[in-house]
């Protein structure tokens, strides 16, 4: 598999080197016609390694190319043609400089590009240590909690009346839950990882990822109601069902954490290219200061202050964001005109096809 | 005095241990514990339990091989608690043999469900060996006929194909099990047809269509994300 991708990227190499050459002698013959000197041929082969160093991955092509342009601009198109002859006034030095330029070029762009890699790099590691902050504040707030009310609860067993300790215990068990959801949504982020860009998918049935996605979420929230509507026809979708599941649960959790209701509704409707899954609720909406930015994970929220800033919504959802984002889908929420939020994403039918950017 | 269902758990976790038994002693079941393999497997060869909690992750072993080796000689019900969220591990697990899994981190209300359908399950499988194959199954206003080969949902026939029929009453005859997507083809397809369940996802969707209000919502059949389905209980 790996050397057939090797051979496949040599293969490419070369053919944009000599597509790149073919221009160039092209190019070359034309101008020939009309101008009277040879001295442009040199540049334009320049240019042309600069092309194929640009184009090519590594060091290789790059100076091979101009090893090749030095010799050919000198047997082709410099007088005597067709011929080698190195032996004209001035001419040794002049394809000495030409090699010189050819080979510093090549080294120069290869290099750049390698630079851009790494700063690639960077940037990735940046979200991800950001995602991390973000990850530890959300953690440390209930382990606190824990802590304190276990302890609590340890130290004063005897003087604290019956549903005291009751509440602390149950505070207790709410605490851990959040912790739960966030070590879920952690483990989604390392599966998208795992492969690297490429996700796993498999073709599954909508409504069963919808169904296994509501129960999952009606065991934390029993007095929730959740609606489901699906389309008549059967739809089977490529994708990673744990991972879709876990979309869709984080944002019926989101309709009962931050939109304070009860009552939401999940449609999932169909047309060519793609399924729509849109999570409605008729609760409080999102704040429009934070709908631009609400994908964008935690860091936005983290310190503005407010009543419900310790709850930060932010990794959930970026979560849910990068794993349709890992789909080729598509997401995107707003406020519905008769109040609440809506949140709805796109997952394409077919594998290969590139829905929306 | 009354005759208490023993409990074997095999966990390692000093913690999980703890919890597990207050959990298990208040709802009345006797408790056993095994800290490693080599523990276990001595404790269930000379106590025979009612049914075995055990851990995949055990310091000394794999769960899975103690798994393997009670089922040669046992059908003792076996629930398998498992940290692994992937569900290669569960379908593994199932098709060894374990009656049922539960994924950490559960709840005790949870697990108590589980060990008490698969010890009712052990029971009434084990009473009447040719159940499921004739009589009839209900669950609320759902009914599978085995003699007719008929479905009634509500009092109507639900007109289910040959293999749709087939598919509900395997799933009617392990009620309130889990059926891996594999074991279900194997049973209806036949050997050959193997790894792609996509014609038995389709299949359960058209089922669906024809039993349930609502197939998004499924009251009598419900899926195990990646791993199988299970249908209600009967009454």
């Amino acid at each position: 598999m790996k050397e057939k991708k090797k051979k496949n990227a040599i293969w490419k190499n070369c053919l944009v080197t000599t597509a790149i050459f073919a221009i160039a002698a092209g190019f070359c013959f034309l101008l020939q016609r009309v101008a009277s000197t040879d001295t442009h041929v040199p540049l334009i082969f320049v240019l042309a390694v600069l092309f194929i160093s640009r184009y090519t991955e590594g060091y290789v092509y790059g100076i091979v190319a101009s090893l090749l342009a030095v010799i050919g601009v000198n047997f082709v198109f410099t007088y005597p043609y067709f011929k080698f002859d190195f032996t004209i006034t001035g001419y040794p030095l002049t394809f000495l400089a030409m090699l010189a330029v050819a080979i510093s070029i090549s080294a120069l762009t290869t290099q750049i590009k390698k630079q851009e890699q790494i700063k690639l790099e960077i940037e990735k590691e940046k979200m991800r240590g950001n995602l991390l902050r973000a990850v530890s504040h959300d953690i440390r707030t209930p382990l606190t909690s824990i802590v304190g009310s276990a302890s609590a609860v340890i130290d004063n067993y005897d003087v604290l009346p019956d549903d005291k300790r009751l509440e602390l215990t149950k505070d207790i068990k709410e605490e851990a839950q959040w912790l739960i959801r966030i070590v879920e949504n952690l483990l989604s982020v390392t599966r998208i990882n795992e492969s690297s860009a490429n996700i796993s998918t498999n073709l599954e049935v909508v409504e069963e990822i919808a169904d296994s996605a509501v129960q999952k979420f009606l065991k934390r929230f029993p007095d929730a109601e959740v609606k489901v509507n699906i389309p008549d026809e059967v739809l089977l979708v490529p994708m990673d069902g744990i991972l879709i599941e876990q979309v869709i649960v984080n944002l019926l959790e989101n309709s009962v954490l931050h939109g304070e209701t009860n009552d939401i509704t999940v449609n999932i409707t169909n047309d060519e290219q793609a399924v729509f899954f849109a999570v409605e609720d008729n609760g409080r909406g999102i704040r429009p200061d934070v709908l631009p930015c609400m994908f964008e994970g935690g860091m936005h929220t983290g310190e503005s202050g407010g009543p419900d800033t310790r709850r930060n919504m932010g990794i959930g959802l970026s979560v849910c964001f990068s794993i349709v984002k890992a789909h080729k889908g598509n997401m995107e929420a707003e406020n519905r005109k008769e109040g609440g939020a809506r949140v709805r994403f796109s997952l394409p039918l077919q594998k290969e096809q590139n829905y929306g950017n | 005095m009354e005759i208490r269902d023993r409990i074997l758990v095999i966990e390692d976790d000093k913690s999980i241990r703890n919890f597990l038994r207050a959990a298990l002693e208040a709802n009345h079941y006797d408790v056993m514990m095994a800290n490693t393999g080599s523990e276990a497997y001595s404790l269930i060869t000379s106590q025979c339990p009612d049914l075995v909690i055990l851990d995949l992750g055990l310091p000394d072993m794999d769960g899975m091989k103690i798994l393997k080796n009670v089922r040669e000689w046992s059908s003792m019900p076996i629930v398998v608690v498992s940290a692994r969220s992937h569900e290669k591990d569960k379908v593994a697990a199932l098709d060894m043999g374990a009656d049922d899994y539960i994924t950490k981190p559960f709840g005790t209300s949870e697990l108590l469900a589980r060990i008490r359908t698969a010890i009712r399950h052990t029971r009434t499988v084990a009473a009447t060996p040719g159940l499921g194959q004739s009589g009839t199954f209900v669950s609320g206003s759902f009914v599978i006929d085995y003699d007719k080969h008929r479905v009634f949902v509500e009092g109507k026939d639900a007109n289910l194909t040959q293999n749709e029929f087939k598919i509900v009453a395997l799933l009617g005859k392990y009620a309130g099990r889990v059926m891996t997507y594999d074991y279900i083809m194997k049973e209806i397809w036949g050997p050959n047809m193997k790894n792609d369940n996509q014609i038995l996802r389709v299949n359960m969707a058209n089922i669906r269509r024809k039993i349930e209000k609502n197939p998004a919502q499924p009251k009598y059949i419900f899926t195990e994300a990646g791993v199988g389905y299970r249908m209600v209980e009967a009454d």
